[in-house]
Order: structure tokens, then sequence, then C-alpha cells
């Protein structure tokens, strides 16, 4: 059972790399319930990746704890000598 | 002294467009150039290189970038290349350019670079002609970077590529994937070559710092790793580049 749910997450991933472009989200099939780690560049990516895994996912539920990167301005320089 | 803005991996789309510049408005303050280590787009087409070419145009400093493997999955590189040329910002693709910065001279080389893997656990120029292109078109890649590096007159030299030359720098990724972030390779050309930095992007899930093994300081700059519009390193000119031209001057006269 572990072996197949270990191919159920390396379909959803690539999916994710073919209908959602992303490549570093990490995919864990635990029973019922597969979940997305990792970092997204919008919110619309966020649905968009969820909506990828959800098509590969042969109907388990989705737990999409996929982060928005947070690109503020910088607060500080590194000194390199 | 130099001051280096980078950034990689901005992914830029139609959804987003704007966003990232919205962020820049300080940056030429801040640095004299800004490099971007590759996949400026999400999967490299025509239209979102024309997005990535509006976040970086007119930025008030130089912009030196590389693209990335998301920049080439739609056979458009050369396109993305143009707009962002027609942007201004300088592309390098195993070539390097040199910039005055207030009397200093800073070099930059670079390019995508490419995989391969590490010291002792790497792929091999070996067997199948797919396994064979693989290495050789990173192995290809290190060898022009390694001279154009050694070819620039410069008194500080900057590195910049996609994948990693150093496995410092992808920490928090999956061993087994380390192959496909970067090489050995790249490294070794750094380290016989020189340079003051090393910056590259790819490795969304690695660390900002590391070294190559001769010691260049490594900097991951993706956007998810540094967390940040883009990173500020300032460069301290060596000494011993100061000796070097006081007596390159000398016995000129
Ligand atoms: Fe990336
Ligand atoms: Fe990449």
């Amino acid at each position: 059972m572990t072996g197949m749910s270990e191919y159920l997450a390396a379909h959803i991933q690539e999916r994710l790399a073919a209908d959602a472009y992303e490549l570093g989200i990490r995919v864990d099939v635990r029973g019922d319930v597969v979940h997305l780690r990792g970092e997204v560049m919008s919110e619309q990516r966020r649905r968009e990746a969820e909506e990828a895994a959800r098509a590969a996912a042969e109907g388990r539920e989705i737990c999409n704890e996929l982060h928005v990167v947070a690109v503020a301005e910088p607060e500080a320089e590194e000194r390199l000598s | 002294m130099i001051r280096v803005a980078a950034a990689g991996d901005l992914h830029v789309g139609p959804e987003v467009a704007g966003a990232y510049r919205a962020r820049l408005s300080a940056l030429a303050g801040q640095a004299d150039v800004f490099l971007v280590a590759g996949d400026l787009t999400r999967h490299g087409t025509a239209e979102e290189g024309r997005i990535a070419a509006g976040e970086l145009r007119d930025l008030g400093v130089p912009v030196i970038a590389v693209l990335g493997n998301h920049d080439y999955h739609s056979g458009a590189e050369e396109e993305i290349t143009g707009v962002l040329r027609d942007a201004g910002v300088t592309v390098l693709e195993g070539g390097g350019t040199v910039l005055d910065c207030t009397g200093t001279r800073l070099g930059i080389a670079g390019g995508k670079g490419f995989g391969g893997g590490f010291e002792g656990r790497c792929a091999s120029d070996f067997g199948e002609p797919e396994m064979k292109a693989f290495v050789r078109h990173t192995r290809d890649f290190a060898e022009r970077l390694g001279a154009c590096l050694q070819d620039l007159d410069a008194d500080v030299t900057v590195a910049l590529t996609h994948y990693s030359p150093s496995a410092d720098t992808l920490e928090g990724e999956p061993l087994e994937i380390y192959p496909f972030l970067g090489s050995y390779l790249l490294g070794e050309a750094i380290d016989a070559a020189g340079a003051d930095l090393a910056v590259h992007g790819h490795a969304h899930k690695g660390t900002e710092k590391g070294l190559t093994s001769g010691g260049v300081r490594v900097r991951n700059v993706a956007l998810p790793v540094i967390q940040h519009a883009y990173a500020l390193y300032r460069l301290d000119v060596p000494e011993a580049t100061f000796r070097r031209s006081v007596r390159e001057r000398v016995s000129a006269w």
C-alpha cells in the first residue's frame, strides 16, 4: 500500500510540473490525504497547484500547505570582505 | 567597494505583472548592479519574457541576467533573451561583461549552467548518448565559464549562474535531487579561475550561504530562499588589487 501511494505522489508531482509548472513542491500521500508543501509565487498559483494535484489525486482530499513567497524590500546588506 | 543586488527565480507571469517591480524602487540607491540568476519566467513563453523585461527595464542600475531551466521550457529562450536585451538587460550565456563602478571594474561571467551532482556523487560522461549529452552540457558550460572568468579584466569578479556550483547552498533540498540542482564542475571552474563571489538560484528550498570547495563565497538568491525582493552584498575591493593596479600604472609610466 505504501508503495502504491508513493507512485501516486510521483504522478501528482508530474501533474504539478505539467499543468502548474511547479517543480519544487513536496507531495506526501498519507492515507486518504495528499499533503502539498513548499513555496509558490502567488495566491493564484497556490490554487492552481491544488487544482493540478486534485486532478491526479484519484479522489483523495488535498491538504494545501503551500506558502506564498513574501517579497519584501531588503533591510540589510551583507558585507563580504 | 562594490554593492551587488541579486535575486533569482522571479517566475513572473501575467497575474503578478508589475508586482515584483514595485519592490525595486530603492534598488538604484542601494546597489551598483543588479544580478538576476535565472528562472525569470514560469514556463518560458515569449509573453512571460516580455513581462520579465517590463519588471527589469530602466531600474537605474545595470541589470545582468542569465536564464534558467523554466525560461527554456517553451523553446522560446532566444525570444526571451531578445526582449530582455531590448529592455537594456545584459543576458549572459557563457559570456562576460565588465562594468565600471565609480573607478572599480566589476567583471561578471555567467550563464545558465546545468546539473550532474557533486564530488563523489555525480553523473559521469559515460554510457548512453543521453547520459553523455547531460554531462557534456554541464562540462561545456563550465569550460566556457572558467575561460570567461579568467579573461575578465576586472578588480572584482562574480560568477552568475542558475544552477549551483556548490552543494552547500542546496541544504534543505532532498539529497536525491542534488544532481538536478547543480554540478561540482561549475565550482571547479570558478575555483580554477578565481572569483570573489558566486551567485546562483534554482534551489528554491536551499540555503542562502555556502562556499565552493576552493573557498569562494556562494550565495543562493532564489526568492523563496532570500524571502526578499533581492539580497544585497557589499564587496570590499581586495588590497592586492590596488597594489596590482598601482604597479601597472608605475610600469606604464
Ligand atoms: Fe526556479
Ligand atoms: Fe530553476
